[in-house]
């Protein structure tokens, strides 16, 4: 059952205290998960970089650069997906249900489409350049242990932004109260930070 | 809380209190006196310069640490027994509410930091000696760990030595350390000295040998099923005829007829047309079990060639000669058996004239 | 800041909202949500793991009996110290500590009806068995072998087992940073009106400190952990020197958790002891601001020294310097902390109960503990002492005379709260002198053999060490009865100790303020507060408690959800 609208009223004061409170310190909770989380993907940036700065060239003799023009192209695309999910909460906010949807939905379309480049970008390297994940030495290592990562995290947060879509289309989300959709922007711009700094260290420099 | 503390009693400090602290203070006094008179080397010689150094910083840091323990246990103590609640006492007696004393524990915050200040530059002082300023330029040894015992390299000496370590009194040694397998550590006792030996890495340690004797290296890092037995190796300190004599005899031992080197195939190796990614393959099959590519500290047996032909830190081969690709294509031609080891020439590694270019042009390419 | 009439008023918030009872056993006492309960399931559970560790430990001293082992082989010898460090941290002290006495104790100290996240807290606590089983159920294919730390390449070759720990210790890591945002968010969010952070007592402090380490740290370790897994199983070069890894980047990400984990491993200790100094001497805690502030020095100082495990390892020099300078920096923060403890002492009315002797003699031990870390701060001394029993001995004086003796303390003094019945008073003085004297009779001459040539993590060592480990065995033996002693006073009084009451130690903090045990809703009434809890000379600094003793009902749970 579709709904076209978001709903306005809230039930009485009382509990819409509770609300905030509450949405207050899932907001602060959420935030902390995020730093911890990008505390994990230092602690393998840090390694990364050290093994770089300590040992062989990079990319190691032979294998060549990385596709620069085509991680760029695709990352567009995923800063692309950052732009629509922020307009997405935006309209849900004003309360125009329509263009928020579409704009999830195109968000979601641009992660799976950043997925699927890394996909192509993968397959080229392991079959073309026949860099592999164990056999390539440091930099297989930390190439596709940090994008993988960074991967897998697109993938839940695909996942993530479709239940949300999926429970906005229910009424689950008032035009109060709507913090699963705030937290859903926060991890899908988290997502797009890392993807900044691991472009930054892979690809740039 | 301060909010509350203008309100805090006045503290009186009884006799009682003066007299315990006069005690603690005579205590740490004798405990000062100990540590400054405690005969360490009686339990432990003190084998190398350093390790008298850090016996003194060893000294200071006890000295201090018990006047500091003897008073925090006394006033604990005393306080304990000085402040116990007393059968006389009615139930719901309470303390002297004192939250705080704001010149007291500035005092207390002062005199630490003074202390630490005092301590790191004692410390930072015998660091400098030990890890920076120490030149160690007299003899470089190496040790290499092995699952389970320690071998030695010496220069001139070839191959490796196996049985003890000896060490002439009076010669700066730098000692440089790594591994075949796993991480062990070097730690000789008498020396008050580690270094750990880890494998892909060049450790180093420098130090000058004092008093003669015999003493033990012990594995500190554990190593696997026989770590527990890695400790029967010595390092021998002795005199310089006794040390020259135990060297010839291993120069002697380890010589091999080999070490007569062919001599090399006359006139320069033709540098042009030289294939980067054809020498990249043969570095891997011929050369990479001696040397890595990074950077020079990155030893396997060789150095770590990377930087080769463009490090300023090392602008010289290990013949000498100023690192150009004229004079590597000359040392692949030729070899090298000296003081810093033995490199094969071109007949032992079985390189043809194209190889060294390559090579050379390989080698050219890594910045 | 409200009274509580006006909270009342407006009603409705977090503080106000109370969840329905649990009505069935497994809700109310395994799949609870209610901190109390979790923290308890914490508490026994870590002591489980206590046992367990400690009968490893046993089987070390018995193997230090002779200089040539016997006792077990070295394969086995290296397993047992290494399942002994590993659960004795993780699935021991980290656990108590927060998951344990955290859980319990703070939330009733700020006057919350339970944590920011009870859910999540649930959680958090089931990851822990599972995870200290699969710890020790390595054994079954070959337990890991080199030492909680795990350097490679000897990780790298290490039997299945090692695996496992990576995976344990990972979902465990999990447990604790989760618990670790759970309570940073409860202190920052959810203190009774009027608490602000000068008025919190100091285990609650404590705890705050804590909780950014166990929330940072840990996924650092994960991080670590997940590498050293990748590379076992999957071939991915991190720390294989011959694939261009580096075994001393292990160490670096190790360490980089490692050493905050010690601090996580104090500090709540730190705090329980800032708790039982004021009750047993009737007087304020000396220094409240210091020794508050201090506790988050250390913690935030404590991210940044872990290199000082590494100084044999090939630091650069210039990079031993600040990590040299900084580990000292440390003893500041952490000596006005001791001196405060031993100022308030002077001047108090002090009553020697177990909790009160625990706590005394955790300043001598730990005092100690924090002198020798001095010692190693020193690089040119850590050349000499590294790797060696000193170390051994340092760390078991910190853990053991420190984090031990404080969580032995705090038993003592929440039992009564957890359980309504009080320990044995006569038990417990006996089970301290054993305990004190048998720790220092084990740990003491471990310093003059690491010193003198012993190394650590040996199954056999050189005959003249035989006379001082035989020694530490046998007073190993006294500390194991004093522990004993320990638990048989817990379960003992646990049926047939004298009735608590409220507030047996007549304490000022909240949770004292309730019934023993409390009810599951903490409080009728979210108290205000005034004042912080240490002056004796002063009525309580709280309004709105009249109800909590008496036999009216509890508050019905709020009727609405939230979305």
């Amino acid at each position: 059952m579709a709904v076209a609208s978001i709903a306005q009223h809230d039930e009485h004061q009382g509990v819409d205290r509770l609300y905030a409170e509450t949405r207050d310190l899932r907001l602060q909770g959420f935030l902390l998960f995020l730093v911890s989380d990008i505390v994990l993907f230092s602690s393998f940036i840090f390694a990364y970089l050290y093994l770089r700065n300590s040992g062989q060239g990079f990319p190691p003799p032979g294998i060549g650069r990385l596709d620069v023009a085509f991680a760029a192209y695709n990352s567009m695309v995923l800063f692309g997906s950052g732009c629509t999910m922020h307009y997405a909460l935006e309209n849900w906010k004003h309360g125009n249900f329509n263009k928020y949807a579409g704009c999830l939905i195109a968000t979601i379309v641009l992660g799976l489409m950043f997925l699927g480049g890394q996909g192509y970008e993968y397959h080229s390297l392991i079959v073309n350049d026949h860099v592999t994940w164990s056999g390539s030495g440091i930099f297989g290592a930390s190439f596709f242990t940090l994008t993988g990562m960074h991967g897998f995290h697109v993938f839940v947060g695909v996942c993530y932004l479709s239940i949300l879509l999926l429970q906005s289309v229910h009424g689950v989300y008032t035009k109060q109260k709507f913090f699963g959709l705030t937290a859903g922007t926060l991890y899908w711009h988290f997502v797009d930070v890392i993807w900044v700094v691991l472009f930054s260290i892979f690809y740039l420099i | 809380m301060s909010e509350n503390s203008s309100k805090d009693p006045v503290v009186h400090l009884d006799r009682n209190f003066w007299i315990v602290t006069a005690v603690l203070a005579i205590l740490s006094i004798a405990g000062i006196v100990f540590w400054i008179v405690a005969p360490i080397t009686k339990f432990l010689p003190a084998a190398v310069v350093e390790a008298d150094e850090i016996d003194q910083l060893f000294r200071f840091l006890s000295a201090s640490s018990t006047a500091l323990f003897v008073f925090v246990i006394g006033y604990l103590l005393y306080f304990s027994i000085a402040f116990r609640r007393r059968s006389t006492d009615a139930p719901d007696a309470i303390g002297i509410q004192i939250h705080d004393n704001h010149k007291l524990e500035m005092w207390w915050t002062i005199l630490p930091t003074i202390f630490v200040v005092v301590m790191a530059i004692f410390s930072v002082r015998i660091w400098y000696g030990i890890e920076v300023n120490n030149p160690g330029n007299g003899l470089s040894v190496e040790s290499i760990g092995h699952q389970w015992n320690y071998t030695f390299r010496y220069p001139g000496v070839r191959g490796e030595i196996t049985d003890a370590m000896h060490l002439p009194v009076g010669v700066p040694v730098t000692l440089q350390v790594t591994s075949t397998d796993v991480i062990h550590s070097f730690w000789v006792p008498a020396m008050r000295l580690k270094a750990d030996m880890i494998p892909g890495t060049l450790n180093t340690i420098r130090f000058t040998p004092k008093y003669p004797g015999t003493y033990q290296i012990i594995c500190t890092e554990f190593c696997g099923v026989n770590h527990s037995v890695m400790d029967k190796q010595k390092v021998v300190i002795e005199s310089r005829p006794a040390f020259d004599a135990w060297y010839d005899g291993w120069v002697a031992k380890n010589k091999n007829a080999s070490d007569e080197l062919p001599k090399a195939s006359a006139g320069a190796v033709a540098l042009s047309g030289g294939d980067a990614a054809a020498g990249q393959k043969k570095f891997a099959l011929t050369c990479s079990s001696c040397h890595a590519v990074g950077p020079f500290s990155q030893k396997i047996v060789g150095p770590g060639l990377k930087g080769v032909l463009h490090d300023p830190a090392h602008p010289s081969l290990v013949n000498g000669d100023p690192a150009t690709p004229d004079n590597v294509a000359k040392l692949l031609q030729n070899g090298y058996s000296g003081s810093l080891g033995q490199m094969p020439n071109q007949t032992s590694n079985g390189l043809t004239n194209k190889d060294i270019a390559n090579l050379v042009a390989y080698l050219d390419s890594l910045k | 800041m409200q009274t509580h009439e006006q909270a009342e008023l407006h009603g409705g918030g977090v503080a106000d909202h109370i969840h329905p009872e649990p009505q069935t056993f497994v809700r109310k006492y395994i799949f609870s949500i209610d901190h109390k309960i979790i923290g308890l399931q914490y508490i026994i559970t870590g002591f489980v793991f206590f046992i367990l560790a400690g009968l490893l430990a046993e089987v070390i001293r018995a193997q230090m009996m002779h200089a040539t082992g016997g006792v077990v082989d070295s394969n086995t010898y290296d397993e047992i110290y290494s399942v002994h460090g590993s659960a004795m941290v993780w699935l021991v002290v980290i656990p108590l500590l927060t998951g344990g006495f955290g859980n319990f104790v703070f939330p009733l100290q700020i006057g919350a009806r339970d944590v920011a996240f009870p859910w999540l807290n649930m959680l958090s606590f089931w990851i822990f068995p599972p995870a200290g089983l699969m710890l020790f159920a390595s054994f079954l294919m070959g337990a890991p072998q080199a030492g909680w730390t795990e350097y490679p390449p000897m990780s790298l070759q290490g039997q299945a087992g090692t695996s496992m720990w990576c995976a344990a210790i990972f979902l465990v890591g999990v447990s604790s940073t989760l618990t670790g945002i759970n309570f940073l968010v409860t202190i920052l969010k959810m203190r009774a009106p009027g608490m602000t952070f000068t008025r919190m007592p100091l285990f609650v402090w404590a705890q705050f400190a804590t909780a950014p380490l166990l929330m940072i740290a840990t996924t650092a370790l994960a991080g670590a952990l997940a590498a050293l897994f990748m590379e076992r199983q999957f071939g991915v070069p991190f720390f294989d020197p011959t694939k261009g890894g580096s075994p001393v980047l292990w160490q670096h990400m190790f360490w980089f958790y490692s050493h905050p984990a010690v601090y996580i491993m104090i500090l709540p200790a730190f705090g329980m002891i800032s708790e039982i100094f004021p009750t047993f001497t009737r007087k304020p805690i000396f220094g409240y601001k210091m020794i508050a502030f201090s506790s988050v020095a250390i913690a935030l100082l404590g991210f940044m020294v872990w290199a000082h495990h590494m100084f044999t390892s090939g630091l650069a020099p210039w990079l031993q310097l600040p990590f040299m300078l900084l580990t000292m920096v440390i003893a500041i923060p952490t000596g006005i902390k001791i001196f405060s403890w031993v100022t308030t002492l002077w001047g108090g009315k002090i009553q020697f109960t177990t909790a009160m002797l625990f706590a005394i003699g955790f300043i001598a031990t730990f005092t100690f503990g924090g002198i020798t870390g001095v010692f190693l701060s020193a690089v040119p001394f850590d050349l000499h002492a590294h790797g060696t029993y000193f170390i051994v001995a340092h760390l078991h004086y910190v853990l053991v005379g420190g984090s031990l003796m404080g969580i032995l303390a705090g038993m003592h003094y929440w039992f009564p709260k957890m359980s309504g019945r009080m320990l044995s008073e006569k038990v417990g003085r006996w089970t301290f002198w054993l305990f004190f004297i048998g720790f220092n009779g084990t740990f003491l001459p471990m310093h003059w053999q690491g010193l003198m040539g012993m190394p650590r993590r040996v199954a056999q060592y050189d005959p003249q060490f035989q006379g001082v480990n035989q020694f530490e065995s046998y007073a190993s033996v006294v500390m194991t009865i004093a522990l004993l002693l320990f638990f048989y006073n817990v379960l003992w009084s646990l049926r047939h100790g004298k009735k608590a009451g409220p507030n047996p130690w007549g304490a000022r903090t909240l949770e004292w303020q309730i019934p023993s045990p409390p009810h599951y809703y903490n409080f009728k009434h979210v108290p205000t507060v005034f004042a912080a809890p240490y002056d004796f000379a002063e009525p309580l600094p709280y309004t709105g408690l009249e109800d909590e003793l008496t036999d009216s009902p509890g508050p019905q749970p709020a009727s609405s959800s939230s979305s």
